[in-house]
């Protein structure tokens, strides 16, 4: 057989690739995962409205059954509208985009802080070491969701009620990115006190490299194997939490919703019939939540190197 | 295997035990539940229709509201104006006995009326015009007032009578809004139920009060009164028998509690207009910007610019009433001559906008997102609806507990409120909402938005000292019209009244949302 | 060992002190307490009035230790939104959530350790398969969105079981229990269930992978030879060497048990501390948010002590190394 000659073939040959191919339900989540992240980064485009933008709303549109046309205007929409007239389709498109943005946002602060400071507690070690890992260990003792709710309320407090929906993404971000930075931390930290004690790292610093430098060009590189397995796990994990904090009013508002608010919403009439106001976003987002961790699963066991 | 069917067996025991058991709830035992709990028991702490309709159960006043509305009897057999309009005359019932047995008398109103008019107290509005209080015998009291009232008595349908040796003995000489004392937690009225446990924000249990001076209607042995603030909730527990009665019954599954056998829905409108305010009294707005407000086109423009017609068909259900004024229809003093609501015109509005040079302006809208039907839903769609119309709102929502203080403290620049008179009578919106704001005059304290006209300041105490009703309508008329062409406030709608309960209950509902507890038959 | 236990007691200790500190700030430094407790009627001397009351003319020191020494006492100040003490409320609605925690507990370990026993020995079958396809499920699925459908399925559509609060409780004085009552039986189950399924599927997960690894073990394979019976194998020996692991990850799960209570009590309306907090949060009432971080902390840092000492205890190798390694 000729080696494949395209990039993706190559890869779908490889070691790993071979294993993603023979697990049917990790290709189907691939599948679900690529449409779901496409449809959000679409959305502008392929959405029928911009639910963020108030001025585009008819309140007579509100609560029509999906493909019914409403009573009223006349109009009908795939999936059916909520409260305000927003179009269900559209709400779950940018919803979804909010939750990734903020999913992967979280994650790449998380990984930015914990990556840093891992690298400076393996590589300086010393007190500098015990310092940071105490405070890891302190954030350890409490869960995760737990302390992004405190930073949320912190900083809930800190900003005046006029701003607080437009900040609340941020917030979000923030909080659920403080909260996760501690894996990242530890992996590095371990990774780098294995490479600190390397020859080649002994050599920089003869040369008189800076302790910077080595650290970015030879340390980093080699810690971040593992580095990618928790961050796919982080963003499963972000992004159930982001939803978990909108569900409970403490996360993206009404007015730019995400998945969570959405389904908070749609709660308060499932049980007077117009079910689809929480059936679709609960639909979308059980489906992005499966989808992320059997891809993170596949992952850990494809790179298990005890399981080769 | 065994063992491992016994662990399932252990793990489900206690539920399949539970499940197929199906209790019965005593006859008389009555379950009822609310959106949100009484915050205090002590009846001058809080003026707000939350505590007054839950202490309405506990406490009594000199007079009282019966079903239909119409002043009755309670403390005060019976009462008349003095001469020359100098006061009223309260001749009080003899042989009444608070919960711990102490007797009452017009000690304990002179205490009361004390306790309530003073600085820490929320009602001290009520008795603005109240110069003295005199007891001439141990079973009458002297209202006097600054000039003839003639509403005086409506007005203090919700002024609660306290046992003065009670309060005294127990450190509640006045009320204490702030860290709460022991009035707080603890009641001792005269009326028909007593307070039996208290647990704030969980649950409240009331019992019939054996030495209750009047005549019972109800057969009622133990009333539960439990918050739940979760709408889906508690249309669950009310269909699957866990409560009696839920009220607000939500809005939106009006349809299916009525299709519901076993649960009776019962509707009706609150005497509670729903309007929108705006900062009228400062010249920039909260961000800095130019006030726009202070501008009568643009107020006008708002007035066009929202659909009251959608709002109470979507968001309503169609059981709201569009309304014109402050006061609703079937309250005393309303104007019929200005009985239109100015029309929804989209095109209007931008046109007004567009001259007052406000088109694209900023500002905050707040609403509380707990008090009201459907109130942060009402003000999401205002929000989309103003933008529409060349503005830029930005939207504040708060639970009801941190939004009046921030409203009194921050000066939002359009709010959501909603207003119930307790004397059903088109004054007292003036006299709260459009009076200028006098804090020694008690006047237009909730007048968050500083309106001001003088013409209407100069009416206000005119109206209150008119005794001939036609000559009071025609100024009534004639501030309503200049609240309209002046369009200070918004009026959007008269908030619909619903209940729900079980189909073997039977119970009166009354117009100001005040559930009483002693018209309540199980079957 | 002493030295070992003393050194994670001061450990503790640190880990607590630190807390302490940013639950002080979060007062000092969110929202003014003046603000939210006085209304609109307040003049110069109420607020200089609270001002002493609350101690804030002090230094920033002495306003930490005086915090530190009323926490000790249970005293953590005001709640903003319910104007009560927050050591009252937090003892009036904590016997809520340990009862619901412990109810969930007990269904997580029994059903746990037993669907994890029967899908290692029942490997490849179908109904196996079909637990371990669910567990998956339970374990992406948010809590929340569990309770929902739980409420959907049993409250509203079959009418079974009720969706929101304790039912009839039965004051003992110091504590208000559910179990006395029907109703109050009742109400636990669908919310233990919502609160109890992550633990279930981990710890299901991991009994099913430690057995099948014991199972493979070389001292089973002899057992089998000696000719002793399958069920004396897969109970006695293969559970035992399993449980240990389990206890030790059970123990750990406490915070995530408090975690999940929250999202569980928010759905079911479960009036617990998990409410309280999240209306705390929703409201920004800094008192009940301090108060319930420190209080978090000091139960995981006590669980934490336990489970270290105890492992530290029990495992022989442990103690046999450091044993050896103090020669």
């Amino acid at each position: 057989m000729r080696p494949p000659r395209t990039i993706l073939g190559r890869a779908l040959d490889g070691d790993l690739g071979r294993s993603f191919r023979r697990s049917p339900p990790t290709v189907l989540a691939a599948a679900v995962a690529l449409a779901l992240i496409l449809g959000a980064a679409l959305a502008p485009l392929i959405a029928p409205a911009d639910p963020h933008d108030p001025a585009s709303l008819n309140l007579m549109n509100g609560f029509t059954p999906p493909m019914t046309p409403n009573a009223f205007t006349g109009e009908a929409f795939w999936l059916g509208t909520d409260d305000q007239g927003r179009d269900m389709a559209s709400a779950i498109l940018y919803g979804l985009r909010i939750s990734l943005f903020v999913g992967v946002a979280a994650v790449a602060l998380a990984m930015l802080i914990g990556v840093t400071l891992g690298l400076i507690a393996g590589y300086v070690g010393g007190w500098v070491d015990g310092v940071i890992m105490r405070v890891a260990d302190i954030q350890l003792t409490f869960p995760a969701i737990l302390v992004a709710m405190l930073i949320f309320g912190v900083a809930k407090g800190l900003t005046p009620p006029e701003s607080r929906d437009q900040m609340a993404i941020w917030v979000l971000i923030l909080s659920i990115g403080l909260s996760d930075w501690v894996q990242f931390a530890r992996t590095v930290r371990a990774s780098a006190m294995v490479e600190a004690q390397k020859d080649y790292v002994a050599a920089a610093r003869l040369i008189g490299r800076s302790g910077a430098a080595i650290m970015l060009r030879h340390v980093a590189p080699n810690a971040l194997g593992p580095v990618l397995v928790i961050a796919t796990i982080s963003l499963a994990l972000a992004i159930i939490a982001e939803a978990t904090l909108s569900f409970l009013g403490v996360g993206a508002p009404p007015t730019s919703p995400s998945l969570g608010t959405l389904i908070r919403i749609g709660q308060g009439y499932l049980f007077s019939g117009e079910w689809w106001i929480l059936f679709f976003p609960a639909l979308t987002l059980l489906a992005l939540a499966l989808a992320v961790n059997l891809l993170g699963d596949w992952l850990r066991d494809a790179l298990n190197p005890r399981l080769r | 295997m065994r063992l491992i069917a016994a662990l399932f067996a252990a793990a489900l025991a206690p539920g399949l035990v539970a499940a197929s058991f199906a209790a019965p709830v005593e006859a008389a035992e009555f379950r009822w539940a609310a959106t949100a709990d009484a915050a205090t028991l002590d009846p001058h702490a809080q003026n707000t229709a939350t505590v007054l309709g839950f202490l309405n159960n506990v406490y009594e006043g000199l007079v009282r509201r019966g079903r239909d509305m119409a002043l009755e009897s309670a403390l005060a057999e019976r009462w008349e104006a003095l001469e020359g309009g100098a006061g009223w005359r309260f001749h009080l019932r003899k042989g009444v006995t608070f919960h711990d047995g102490a007797a009452f008398d017009a000690e304990d109103v002179l205490f009361s009326h004390a306790r309530a008019a003073s600085k820490q107290s929320d009602v001290a509005s009520w008795f603005a015009q109240v110069r003295a209080v005199e007891a001439p015998d141990p079973y009458t009291v002297d209202f006097l007032t600054t000039a003839p009232s003639p509403i005086f008595p409506d007005s203090i349908a919700n002024f609660m009578i306290m046992d003065k040796g009670w309060a005294e003995a127990n450190g509640a000489a006045l009320p204490d809004r702030e860290t709460g004392n022991f009035a707080t937690l603890n009641a001792n009225g005269t009326g028909a139920f007593r307070v039996t446990l208290r647990e704030p924000g969980l649950q409240t249990v009331l019992e019939p009060f054996d030495k209750w001076w009047g005549t019972p209607e109800h057969n009622i042995t133990r009333a539960i009164h439990k918050p739940i603030k979760n709408p889906a909730t508690a249309l669950a527990s009310l269909i699957s028998g866990a409560v009696d009665f839920i009220e607000p019954a939500p809005i939106q599954d009006i349809e299916r509690l009525r299709a519901t056998d076993g649960v009776q829905v019962i509707e009706g409108v609150e005497a509670r207009t729903i309007f929108f305010g705006f900062r009228q009294n400062r010249e920039r707005l909260l961000d800095g910007g130019a006030n726009i407000f202070k501008d009568v086109r643009v107020r006008e423009a708002v007035n066009h610019a929202i659909n009251v017609e959608a709002i109470v068909t979507v968001i309503l259900r169609g059981a709201a009433q569009p309304v014109s004024q402050l006061i609703d229809p079937a309250s005393r003093g309303y104007s019929h001559a200005r009985a239109a609501r100015p029309a929804f015109d989209l095109d209007k509005a931008k046109a007004l906008i567009a001259e007052a040079g406000a088109s694209g302006a900023a500002f905050t809208l707040a609403c509380p997102n707990d008090r009201y039907i459907a109130d942060a839903a009402v003000c999401q769609a205002v929000v989309g609806m103003l933008a529409q119309a060349g503005l830029a709102p930005r939207l504040v929502t708060l639970p009801a507990a941190q939004y009046f203080a921030a409203l009194r403290e921050r000066q939002f620049d359009m709010y959501l409120l909603g207003w119930s008179a307790d004397t059903f009578d088109a004054e007292h919106p003036i006299r709260f909402l459009a009076a200028t704001p006098d804090a020694e005059k008690k006047l237009g304290s909730w007048n968050f938005g500083g309106f001001s006209n003088d013409r209407v300041d100069a009416l206000l105490p005119l109206i209150q000292t008119e005794l001939d009703e036609a000559a009071r309508q025609a100024m009534l008329d004639e501030v309503a019209a200049i609240l309209q062409d002046e369009a200070a406030y918004v009026p959007l709608y008269v908030q619909p009244l619903l209940w729900a309960a079980r189909a073997n209950i039977a119970l009166s509902q009354r117009a100001d949302n005040f559930f009483i507890l002693r018209w309540v038959t199980v079957n | 060992m002493l030295a070992f236990i003393l050194r994670r007691l001061a450990q503790s200790a640190l880990v607590l002190l630190a807390v302490g500190l940013i639950a002080f700030a979060m007062f000092r430094f969110v929202g003014d307490p003046i603000d939210a407790m006085l209304g609109q009627e307040r003049t110069v001397e109420d607020i200089a009035r609270l001002r002493a009351a609350l101690g804030l003319d002090r230094s920033f020191v002495e306003q930490y230790l005086r915090f530190l020494g009323g926490a000790l006492q249970g005293e953590f100040g005001v709640s903003w939104r319910l104007g009560r003490p927050v050591g009252r409320l937090l003892a009036e609605r904590a016997p809520a959530t340990l009862e619901l925690a412990l109810v969930s507990g007990v269904l997580a370990v029994g059903l746990g350790i037993g669907l994890g026993v029967y899908t290692a020995l029942r490997r490849g079958g179908w109904l196996a398969g079909a637990i371990m396809t669910g567990s998956l499920i339970g374990v992406s699925l948010p809590t929340f969105l569990i309770g929902i459908l739980l409420i959907w399925v049993f409250s509203v559509e079959l009418g079974w079981l009720p969706s929101f609060g304790r039912g009839e409780t039965v004051d003992l004085g110091f504590w208000t229990t559910g179990f006395l009552t029907v109703s109050g039986l009742k109400a636990l189950i669908l919310p233990s269930i919502t609160l109890g399924l992550y633990q279930m599927t981990l710890i299901m997960r991991l009994v099913r992978a430690e057995m099948l690894e014991v199972l493979r073990a070389d001292y089973i394979r002899f057992a089998r030879a000696r000719g002793l019976r399958e069920r004396s194998i897969h109970f006695r020996h293969a559970l035992k060497n399993t449980l240990a692991p389990v206890i030790t990850v059970t123990g750990l799960q406490i915070g995530a048990i408090v975690a999940f209570a929250i999202i569980t009590e928010t759905v079911f309306q479960w009036p617990g501390v998990g409410l309280l907090f999240i209306n705390a949060v929703q409201a920004v009432d800094i008192p009940v948010m301090a108060a319930y971080l420190m209080l978090i902390a000091a139960l995981f840092v006590a669980i934490n002590l336990i489970v270290d000492i105890l492992y530290v205890m029990i495992d022989p190798r442990l103690r046999a190394d450091r044993a050896g390694a103090a020669r």
